[in-house]
């Protein structure tokens, strides 16, 4: 199956990946667990003292695993983020999906994505803020974990964070 | 070899087998520390850090981006190549060497049940061309090369299933081999699956998940360190033609790649002058042309050593006491473990299948389809 | 123990989208390039480094079938990879196995052809960085807005740095505007450059402002495109280079690889909070220019190439690398300091912001400075005498740094 051109002939090939077998840990069952409760559980090296959420098994700094585990808050402060433009249907594709087809994002939503640094924690977690304009994020923002109302044991029980609004004193 | 010299103080591997209960991430951290710790020395002693691992065997681009940490390499100079961990020793000798660094930890590691190794052969061929047949992978190349040999030279099916008992009969003596298969016979090896004709599965080294590391240091610092040190008395590395291009009926590469590491050596006579080989052979044939791109024997000679007892463990010139790769092969580490079960040999450490007295040794490494890159490693005990 | 070595030839392809050539035909365009820049013949190479990213070609060790392009055979070849960093490891091993005696010389080579998989440039091969870390997310039940998060929308290099360019904006106090500086720079000087892939004569920052918002605070014209293309570069010893007019020595060569910045292995946290900190950097600048006998580089580096894809990590690492006071290089770049012509220009030959093929881009830093030091970098050669460069490249997740100190002269 090769097409001529004006300088040379191209040739068609794949790279099959589909037959990978990846290997995982079970660190994550302790996150699922943690979250079918609504609570955040991370991990907490003896060594040098950081927490870590995600969680993490082995501490680099001082080369030893990491076996320890604390319960952190779910409230946290934004350290950074990023901004989707507009996302409309038929626009993009990410990882081979529609955002808009498959339901992901609303049709011209923009999506804020951020990196929270949970209380007592020394990680950032990558989520999206919910409930928030673009233009009310900052570094610095307060945020609160957002849970399903029944949560299942997975990753998405936690469906982002939302900012922490004050209440009108006047 | 210069001013300076280097030796290998301390080293660690893992039990090889087929995907294995750990992670990349644990095993890396398991050798990676186990070699640190027996050449006693701290993270902070560590000068550098070099990793060996293929994108293309492990599915992911930057394989090594999430070892560094489990190596040991917060905060330390770092770099990885990317083919046999062997070669990886070479760029810690070359740093040493250097006067840059006093300590080098090298780790390499493949778990080869992540993906079909042999599909990714396929992706080593010229993609204009070759790979459009559909036919050919490493297997089927080092098949037709099997046959050339054997034609020529009049080896039967037997010989070469000889080298497999050879290798196999070791390997049961070896804690850290794959393959476990005590008592095996040549009509075990021949009765063996038929992959290409005339390469039957025994006749094939197995896919292995495993991890190896190895801690190099210089003269002054090896001296604090042990009493032991196992010297790099010599390299040399070569690469051949691409397959399509090269003469496959000689591993021209190896012979190239063993005369420089020789000279530096200053060996002129390697079968008299080497007391032990560790060689990676993929294919049982293969070992049979190691023997004469080594200078072990003639061309064509090579199946007297094995049927003579030569080569086999007891004989005058063992050549994988440790079971080579048909014992255990995780690819990108298999090198560095031939390097280590040389070391072993010569510090006394090999268990059941020691070689008695061993003052030199030789430890070879291939990347490439049918061998096609080459390294030699010359170590030496203290005098 | 260390003896003087030297850069004495440098070759490159003009990068671009090179539907022309197939990948060893690429390889060997800037592989004899250098080795007639340094007017030696190919038998007097004694070893080959050579790297790219294998999954982006679809061809796994390229070299294996390429060598036979660049006469190979017969001599000891090596394979390096660390992600974008590639080149600049590259170039690193090259200057290592000449200084460690056993070679005398030693052809680098770093390429990339990106236009040879069917999605566009990097994605695919970068998106396979971390696949494995989704796959294990998924697992667990992983919402597709959460991964979305962890991409920055865009994926990849893309995603990392959209949020680091928002830490480096937040801790420095420069605004968007700076990155359209930086960009509209690149753009400029790649004009200059034969070989750069993005070339704009006249480019503006309001050019720049123009073009869409592609991952706040990153525009579509502050994104370096997928190049295909190679680089070279001949190492020698101090011998053979004094055989040269003009060589580039080897003054200082470090590496460092700090946490991962974003994700461990199987999506597990890392202990970083703020990716514009980049300590690994700062260490390998330091050891590097300690061995270069650099105390005050502010004053002592003439030019600078710097890795930066992104506009916000040209800034960055000229912190890191001691160029300007912490926070402060969006002021040079306001007064004029980093143009071609400036006091300490950066990225003369445009950067990888205009030219990104990634097996290739950080051998091109330290081709550049060569380049520079050998007074042979045509329309985009600095205009004042060039005693000291700096070559840096980035890695990884933006965690793995190899910093190259070249000179006119080499170490006292």
């Amino acid at each position: 199956m090769s097409k001529e051109r004006k300088e040379t002939l191209a040739v068609e090939d794949t790279w099959p990946i589909g037959a990978y077998m990846y290997k995982g840990p079970k660190l994550y069952n302790e996150i699922v667990e943690g979250f079918k409760r609504k609570k955040i559980i991370a991990s907490l090296c003896t060594g040098c003292g950081r927490v870590f959420f995600p969680p993490r098994n082995i501490c680099g700094r001082c080369w030893r695993k990491i076996d320890a585990r604390r319960e952190v808050s779910d409230v946290g402060t934004i350290t950074s983020f990023t901004i989707s433009p507009e996302i409309k249907r038929g626009q993009v594709k990410v990882l081979g999906l529609d955002p808009v087809e498959a339901g992901i994002v609303k049709d011209g939503e923009r999506l804020i994505m951020v990196y929270v640094n949970f209380d007592g924690t020394d990680t950032n977690y990558a989520t999206v803020l919910l409930n928030a304009k673009p233009e009310e994020v900052h570094v610095g923002m307060r945020v609160k974990a957002v849970w399903k109302e029944k949560p299942e044991g997975l990753l998405s029980d936690m469906e982002g964070v939302e900012p922490i609004r004050k209440e009108s004193t006047q | 070899m210069g001013v300076r010299r280097v030796a290998i103080v301390g080293y660690a591997q893992t039990k090889h087998q087929w995907d294995m209960p750990k992670t990349r991430e644990d095993m890396v951290f398991e050798v990676a520390k186990g070699a640190a710790e027996m050449a006693g020395v701290t993270r902070e002693e560590i000068d550098t850090v070099i990793n060996a691992s293929s994108d293309y065997l492990d599915g992911r681009t930057i394989s090594e981006l999430f070892l560094t940490m489990p190596s040991g390499a917060y905060l330390k100079d770092y770099t990885k190549t990317e083919m046999d961990g062997a070669f990886a020793a070479l760029y810690g000798v070359m740093k040493i060497l250097a006067g840059t660094h006093d300590v080098a930890l090298i780790v390499a590691n493949t778990q080869g049940s992540t993906f079909n190794p042999h599909q990714v052969s396929y992706h080593m061929l010229d993609p204009t061309f070759d790979r459009q047949l559909k036919v050919l992978n490493d297997m089927a190349i080092a098949a037709i090369q099997a046959r050339m040999y054997m034609d020529k030279y009049g080896v039967a099916e037997e010989e070469v299933a000889m080298v497999s008992v050879k290798n196999l009969w070791c390997a049961a003596k070896n804690p850290n081999a794959h393959r476990k298969m005590p008592g095996v016979t040549v009509e075990d090896v021949l009765g063996s699956k038929m992959l290409y004709e005339p390469i039957r599965e025994l006749m094939m080294s197995p896919v292995s998940d495993g991890a190896c590391a190895v801690v190099l240091a210089s003269e002054e610092k090896a001296r604090k360190l042990t009493d032991n040190p196992v010297w790099i008395e010599g390299v040399g590395s070569s690469q051949d033609f691409y397959v399509r291009d090269r003469n496959l009926q000689r591993l021209e590469a190896l012979e190239k790649a063993a005369r420089r590491a020789y000279r530096m050596a200053g060996i002129k006579d390697p079968f008299a002058e080497i007391d032990v080989a560790e060689v990676t052979e993929r294919y049982a044939h293969e070992e049979l042309m190691i023997y004469e791109a080594l200078g072990f024997c003639e061309e064509g000679k090579a199946r007297r050593l094995v049927d003579n007892y030569v080569t086999w463990l007891g004989g005058q010139m063992p050549v994988n006491p440790s079971g080579g790769a048909l014992g255990a092969d995780p690819i990108t580490a298999t090198g560095l473990i031939r390097i280590v079960e040389a070391a072993k040999q010569i510090r006394g450490e090999a268990g059941a299948y020691q070689v008695p007295e061993v003052r030199r040794a030789l430890a070879h490494g291939q990347a490439g389809i049918c061998a096609q890159s080459n390294i030699v490693f010359i170590l030496g005990g203290e005098e | 123990m260390w003896r003087n070595v030297a850069v004495i030839g440098v070759g490159q392809t003009k990068h671009g989208r090179r539907r022309d050539v197939n990948t060893a035909e690429m390889i060997s365009e800037a592989a004899w390039r250098a080795i007639e820049d340094a007017e030696i013949a190919p038998e007097d190479i004694d070893a080959i480094v050579i790297g790219n990213m294998q999954g982006f070609g679809g061809i796994c060790q390229a070299e294996l079938w390429a060598g036979d392009w660049i006469g190979a055979p017969g001599k000891s070849v090596l394979r390096v990879a660390t992600g974008g960093t590639t080149g600049g490891s590259v170039a690193q091993a090259a200057m290592y196995s000449v200084i460690s005696g056993l070679y005398d010389v030693v052809l680098a080579i770093g390429f990339e052809k990106h236009s040879d998989s069917k999605e566009p440039g990097a994605t695919t091969g970068l998106a396979h960085v971390g696949l494995a870390n989704l796959f294990y997310m998924f697992n667990y039940g992983a919402p597709m807005r959460a991964l979305f998060a962890l991409s920055g929308g865009v994926g990849a290099a893309a995603g990392v740095s959209s949020y680091q360019a928002m830490f480096y904006m937040h801790r420095s106090g420069c605004r968007i505007e700076h990155y359209d500086m930086v960009a509209a720079k690149s753009r400029r000087n790649a004009a200059k450059n034969e070989y750069a892939h993005l070339q704009w004569p006249n480019c503006t920052p309001d050019d720049i402002a123009k073009t869409p918002m592609v991952a706040y605070p990153l525009r579509f014209g502050h994104i370096c495109p997928a190049s295909d293309g190679a680089s070279a570069i001949i190492v020698a010893s101090e011998e053979i280079a004094r055989r040269v007019d003009r060589p580039a020595w080897v003054k200082g060569l470090a590496a460092c690889a700090d946490e991962e910045n974003q994700m461990g292995e199987n999506a597990q946290g890392v202990g970083i909070l703020d990716t514009s900190e980049q300590l690994q950097c700062r260490i390998a600048a330091m050891k590097a220019y300690e061995m270069a006998k650099i105390r005050n580089p502010r004053e002592e580096i003439d030019v600078a190439e710097i890795y930066q894809p992104f506009p916000h990590q040209e800034l960055m690492y000229a912190e890191k690398l001691m160029l300007f006071d912490d926070g402060k290089a969006w002021i040079a770049l306001e007064e004029g300091e980093t143009e071609i012509d400036g006091r300490i220009p950066i990225d003369p030959s445009g950067g990888v912001l205009s030219t990104n093929a990634i097996g290739s881009s950080a051998m091109q830093r330290v081709a550049e400075c060569a380049l520079q030091i050998m007074g042979k970098a045509g329309k985009h050669q600095v205009p004042k005498d060039v005693k000291n460069a700096v070559a840096h490249g980035w890695g990884g997740s933006t965690n793995f740094t190899v910093v190259t100190v070249l000179g006119d002269a080499p170490r006292r």
